[in-house]
């Protein structure tokens, strides 16, 4: 018996495909198609919390699919040019619409932003990191989001843009004001991120601890930026951490206890003591509050040894 | 009404996908061309049973919107026989026994598939990394990864 493919008679074809859904729904969702940055903004503009961004789908067509999310129109952003590139010029920018993949792989984030290529590596499988975007993650403003700590070690703002307004740059950590919260108005579109230079004796990390080495939503996520000097004593300390509260947050207590120090067992430790007094992890399906308090300090304390090695790796 | 349509290729073929924002790819694969060898397994980008070729990247074609595919070129399994013949990871599969009830089996042939395009001589860690995505509850992966193993020219380390 051949093995070809069988005929696909009818090319016009009738929906129904997500019949029983729709009907749920009770009505369909317009999908628009954004040629350009003009049109897309047109749309928001028009529409306003009527719509939905859509770029890669990883997270909106499933909050779709569960009805958690209820827009009249889905604006398709992922064919937007100009807006997945990663370029340096003065600082590092970041287009909304780079990939996971685009990220992991990108020659400057693997040499000088490992975390952020990192953190991208772990988000899902392939599937995901082929088409989910740098943009939905953030906006998503999942508490587990992995972009998030290493976005904001690196002191990243967020770029917006609206047709009525222009453009507008806000810092991270104002952007994400709650879980699952947003500062975007509803005409406005992120068009990317603006990091901070990372040069000299820098060096960052972000570890992540899951049940298993992929595919896993992080129990809890950790990113560290740290910068020395000639003598090898830290100047400049950057902490982040996810999954621990509600909002992706900047532990700076325990920033300041490494301030001056060279990274020493005792002064991570009290680092550490600092960064648990921050927290409020809760017990969710992947793992219990005591066990996101009893890890912490662990990845911790081997990220801040690992961070100081690189960063202090010209030394010696 | 806010259906749309547009055209896309499928397996080569021209067709014209009409759906609402929320019919997914998936959907109108199996249900408006009838091509059921791609298969949903948890709907929410978990498994991979739904995995599918767009552009030549593995993607969960139950997250993919339907019309974001047009002007695309779609892949699927119906797609990937070479005349009366298996495809070669479909082959070295058999061969391995890398498939015992078969549900994940299509995701794999197709997340193997793009990867044999981007890098014909895998090593087994690159082989592991691209499957992270594709789960199968039958075979403890081994024999699917000794089916990309057997096809990559790399010589392996004892």
């Amino acid at each position: 018996m051949p093995l070809s493919h069988r005929e696909i008679s009818p090319i016009e074809t009738k929906v129904n495909g997500r019949q029983n859904v729709l009907e749920k729904r009770g009505k369909q969702v317009e999908f628009r198609r954004s040629g350009d940055l003009e049109e897309a903004l047109t749309s928001l503009a028009e529409l306003g919390d009527k719509a939905q961004v859509l770029a890669g789908g990883t997270d909106v067509m499933i909050q779709l699919e569960r009805g958690e999310i209820f827009p009249e129109t889905l604006v398709h952003i992922e064919r937007v040019e100009g807006m997945r590139d990663i370029a340096e010029n003065g600082r590092l920018t970041l287009g909304a619409l780079a990939t996971h993949i685009d990220l992991a792989q990108s020659p400057v984030l693997c040499d000088r932003y490992k975390s952020v290529a990192h953190a991208a590596s772990l988000i899902g499988g392939w599937q995901t990191q082929a088409v989910g975007t740098i943009g939905g993650n953030v906006c998503n403003a999942s508490p587990a989001a992995d972009l998030l700590p290493p976005l904001l070690v690196h002191g990243t703002n967020v770029l917006l843009v609206s047709k009525d307004r222009g453009e507008r740059e806000v810092s991270l950590a104002d952007f994400v004001v709650g879980r699952r919260t947003i500062a975007r108005e509803p005409d406005e579109l992120v068009t990317g991120f603006s990091l901070d230079l990372s040069d000299g004796r820098t060096a960052d990390v972000y570890k992540k601890v899951g049940r298993r080495g992929a595919m896993e939503v992080a129990i809890v996520g950790l990113a560290i930026r740290l910068s020395v000097d000639q003598a090898g004593t830290i100047n400049d300390a950057r902490i982040a951490v996810c999954s621990v509260a509600p909002v992706p947050f900047r532990a700076q207590a325990a920033e300041q206890a490494l301030l001056g120090t060279k990274a020493n067992g005792k002064e991570t430790g009290s680092a550490a003591a600092l960064l648990l007094e921050q927290v409020e992890p809760i017990d969710d399906v992947r793992a219990t509050a005591n066990y996101r308090r009893m890890v912490l300090p662990r990845i911790f304390e081997s990220a801040v040894a690992d961070c100081y090695l690189l960063a202090a790796k010209d030394l010696s | 009404m806010n259906l749309a349509s547009t055209s896309t290729l499928v397996n080569g073929r021209s067709v014209t996908i009409i759906g609402d924002g929320a019919t997914t790819l998936l959907d109108f694969l199996r249900d408006s061309l009838g091509l059921r060898g791609t298969k949903e397994g948890c709907s929410e980008g978990e498994c991979g049973a739904c995995t599918v070729l767009v552009d030549g990247r593995p993607v969960d074609s139950c997250l993919y919107p339907a019309l974001a595919a047009e002007g695309r070129i779609i892949e699927t399994i119906e797609g990937m026989d070479e005349g009366s013949h298996l495809s070669s990871i479909q082959a070295a599969l058999v061969a391995t026994g890398g498939i015992q009830c078969g549900f994940c089996t299509p995701g794999f042939v197709m997340t193997l598939t793009a990867l044999l395009q981007k890098q014909p001589n895998p090593n087994r860690n690159e082989i592991v990394s691209a499957l992270a995505g594709n789960l199968c509850r039958c075979t403890g992966y081994s024999q699917i990864v000794e089916a990309a193993v057997s096809l990559s020219e790399l010589e392996e380390e004892s």
